[in-house]
């Protein structure tokens, strides 16, 4: 079945499981279901496979089992239709392409019009206005993360997939992206899938959050945010803000524990 | 900075930064001059005023020779990066075949080239195809490695960018590999372009009846030092000129330098299903080398007499009445070589990196070191063995030091490149120790050199090959290389055969060998480059 042209898709993992060559288990078998128009962040401690998890639904990796539906259809399906765009760690531009040419690399990848009108006005919404034609060698990190959020956007993608997209910047920077690119996908409705390993920036950002255990990855919380939109700042100092980054920061220690009990006996 | 990328800096500085460069340029002639003044009667050595009044005075035979060793040596380049171009794109869209291609073109590219001489001139006859297919043959390989190399030079999000989007291998080579890879090619095209001079002139060794190999030649046995010298200076300085155009081009289209190639070294095999892989490579390799050598004469259709299949050349080393005689002979010959081949390779090591190592601790002589890396970098070595002759005699001395000259040079690039590559913040862990240059060189340059020392080395084996045959052709009249020169003017085409299998398949070995060692040593120091 094909993906509904008009809305975001429901993402549905059925007894998703990988195990690398090797053995190593990334991810045990897990049902999961994302839903439509959501941001559901995957937060847990490093290596515990939440990126795996999100490279398989991208299609970028194959589980060992399990199947994934993505509206429906399995992720080779949607990849071929350029349906889903990923902004991974690292903004991964090419060096040779100005901001304007990588955005324009990706509606040339997903065979979409270049419209260069619009390409101008989402790097006007990232805020690299003046940037155009800037490599990405002469901007700053959050410049770059910017660029590589709007290369993302630019296919208008009905599933956004974001692995640590702010991971590699500084804490202000990553302050200003979290309060200034979320606008961008939540006015389109799209679905998105954030994996981050800090809290603050999943209650921050999403609307659910799934604590996932140590390696191999399986879901110990699955937690509501339900704050009120457009979130800024300030509501990091509301209560019910750090309620829930209580509830998910407890969530992570019991995973944790579960996996790894303490070495000396009280 | 590596000399190469002082080059290609922004022409900003260009000219503060040219200046030790032009400095060292003027020292090197005034110090030629000086020595052919010195030794003038000794009549070996030219100085560059006798050089520039013979150019003056022959200018239009020079002129002429230059052009038709030029168009062949254009046509060799273009031909030889294609087919590298070619091979290398086979192997990236079909990695199962990356084996038998490298194996298939390393031993291709360990062919004699005084050997295949002859051979070709024998199928082309006496017109340019024997030049421009040697050039070509010069060519590929330095083309193919660094090309292989580049191609895979890009960060794999780069390659899940463009699968995300749904799309394939090839929209990953058009739009990520193509470009990632242009550095890696134009570096490995500015190595190539002195070679593919190299390559036509040695061509022209073997018989043919214009251009500036059939000048040298003509030079070496009228004993003409000023026409020899003056030969190997235009080769020299055609081959700078085309090193820097090709270097002037690459920062018009690049952002950054092209960067020191060092041809990635092979994993050493471990585990039994490594060894049979490996195993596998190593037969298949084999066979497509055996198949194309038949295919190849039987596509070309020559006489049985001059043309030698595999079969043949068995039939010579061991079923022949005379085989005891010809295996006898081939054996004392590379005994011969092989004493004067192997002092000279590891003194070219021990030079380039001894001297690689002395310019870091001696900051003062960069400037020098950087003019002399430019330009030894891009001279087609092998075509001024006259002058070694000539200045060392036809002995055993000429040939070692022609031999340690030709691996010397990429050697010391390698090598300095390898020791500033030393990482910064362990050097700042040493300073932080107060420990001196000394110290530093031991603890951290020197283990950061050892992949650059190892690249070099490997690369270097055909090279010295190619030298020490070349010497024993034109000058000593011992060793392979001669025996090889006088089967081809004698017409034992069997011989002739045998020796192009058997030095090949040494190359080949001394190759591999030198790579086994290096991936023994890169294990406990550059695990990354195994990886």
């Amino acid at each position: 079945m094909a993906l509904d042209p008009t809305s975001p898709p429901e993402v549905i993992c059925t007894g998703l499981a990988k195990t690398f060559d090797g053995g190593l288990d990334a991810v045990s078998p897990t049902t999961l279901r994302f839903a439509a128009g959501q941001t559901t962040a995957l937060v847990g401690p490093s290596g515990c496979g939440k990126s795996t998890i999100l490279r398989m639904i991208a299609g970028l990796e194959t589980p060992s089992a399990g199947s994934i539906s993505i509206g429906g259809a399995p992720p080779a399906e949607t990849l071929q239709k350029a349906d889903l765009a990923v902004a991974f760690q690292d903004p991964s531009l090419l060096p040779w392409r100005s901001v304007r040419g990588n955005i324009e690399l990706a509606l040339g990848l997903a065979r979409r019009p270049i419209v260069p009108e619009e390409v101008d006005q989402l790097i006007r919404m990232v805020g690299l206005d003046g940037f155009a034609e800037t490599r990405p060698a002469e901007l700053s990190g959050g410049m770059r993360q910017r660029a590589a959020i709007a290369r993302a956007l630019a296919t208008q993608p009905k599933l956004l997939l974001l692995d640590e997209p702010f991971g590699a910047v500084d804490e202000l920077t990553r302050q200003q992206l979290a309060q200034d690119l979320p606008r961008l996908w939540e006015a389109r409705g799209t679905t998105t899938l954030l994996v981050t390993h800090s809290v603050q920036e999943a209650v921050m950002l999403s609307d659910r959050i799934l604590v996932l255990s140590p390696r191999p990855a399986a879901v110990v919380a699955d937690i509501s945010v339900d704050l009120p939109r457009p979130r800024d700042p300030e509501l990091a100092r509301d209560a019910a803000f750090t309620t829930l980054v209580d509830d998910v920061f407890s969530a992570l220690s019991h995973g944790m524990a579960q996996s790894h009990p303490p070495l000396v006996a009280q | 900075m590596t000399a190469l990328q002082a080059t290609l800096s922004a022409p900003g500085s260009q000219a503060r930064r040219s200046l030790p460069a032009i400095l060292g340029l003027v020292g090197v002639f005034l110090i030629w001059e000086l020595a052919a003044r010195a030794f003038e009667d000794a009549f070996v050595l030219a100085g560059p005023s006798d050089v520039l009044a013979y150019l003056m005075a022959n200018q239009a035979l020079m002129g002429r020779a230059l052009m038709v060793t030029l168009s062949n040596a254009a046509i060799g380049f273009v031909l030889g990066n294609l087919a590298a171009v070619l091979l290398a794109l086979i192997a990236l869209l079909w990695p199962r075949s990356e084996s038998v291609v490298t194996g298939l073109a390393l031993f291709v590219f360990c062919l004699p080239l005084v050997a295949t001489g002859p051979i070709l001139r024998v199928f082309f006859g006496p017109g340019e195809w024997p030049q421009i297919l040697l050039a070509a043959l010069a060519v590929y390989y330095t083309t193919l490695i660094p090309l292989l190399v580049g191609l895979r030079a890009a960060p794999a999000t780069w390659f899940d960018l463009v699968r995300s989007y749904g799309r394939g291998r090839f929209a990953a080579l058009f739009h990520v590999r193509m470009m990632a890879s242009l550095p890696y090619f134009v570096a490995g095209l500015q190595i190539a372009a002195p070679a593919a001079f190299l390559g036509a002139m040695v061509g022209e060794f073997t018989g043919a009846e214009r251009g500036m190999g059939v000048l040298t030649i003509r030079a070496m046995r009228a004993l003409d030092v000023d026409m020899t010298w003056a030969l190997a200076s235009v080769a020299t300085a055609v081959a700078i000129l085309v090193y820097l155009v090709i270097g002037w081009l690459a920062r018009l289209v690049l952002s950054d330098a092209p960067p020191v190639i060092l041809a990635a070294p092979r994993a050493s095999v471990s585990g039994r299903a490594a060894v049979w892989k490996s195993t596998v490579n190593i037969a298949l390799t084999v066979g497509v080398v055996l198949g194309v050598w038949w295919g190849a004469l039987a596509v070309l259709d020559v006489s049985p007499f001059f043309a030698k299949g595999p079969a043949d050349v068995f039939d010579a080393l061991f079923l022949a009445p005379d085989a005891a005689t010809t295996r006898a002979t081939l054996g004392s010959a590379l005994i011969d070589t092989s004493v004067l081949l192997l002092p000279g390779y590891f003194a070219g090591l021990l030079a380039g990196a001894g001297l690689a190592m002395l310019v870091v601790l001696v900051p003062a002589l960069t400037g020098i070191a950087m003019t002399l890396s430019i330009a030894l970098r891009s001279v087609p070595i092998v075509t001024t063995a006259p002058l070694v002759v000539l200045l060392a005699g036809r002995g055993a001395v000429g040939t070692i030091v022609l031999v340690a000259v030709m691996v010397f040079f990429p050697t010391f690039v390698a090598c300095l490149h390898g020791l500033r590559q030393a990482p910064g913040q362990v050097m700042d862990v040493l300073h932080s120790y107060a420990a001196g240059p000394i110290l530093q060189l031991i603890r951290v340059r020197i283990p950061a050199m050892l992949p650059a020392f190892f690249a070099a080395a490997r690369m270097s084996v055909p090279a010295s090959v190619l030298a020490v045959t070349v010497v024993e052709w034109l000058a000593t009249g011992n060793g392979i290389g001669s025996l090889m020169a006088v089967s081809a003017s004698l017409s034992d085409y069997d011989m002739l055969w045998s020796s192009v299998v058997l030095v090949s398949l040494l190359s080949s070995l001394g190759y591999a060998a030198v790579g086994a060692i290096e991936s023994r040593v890169l294990r406990i120091y550059a695990p990354e480059q195994l990886a």
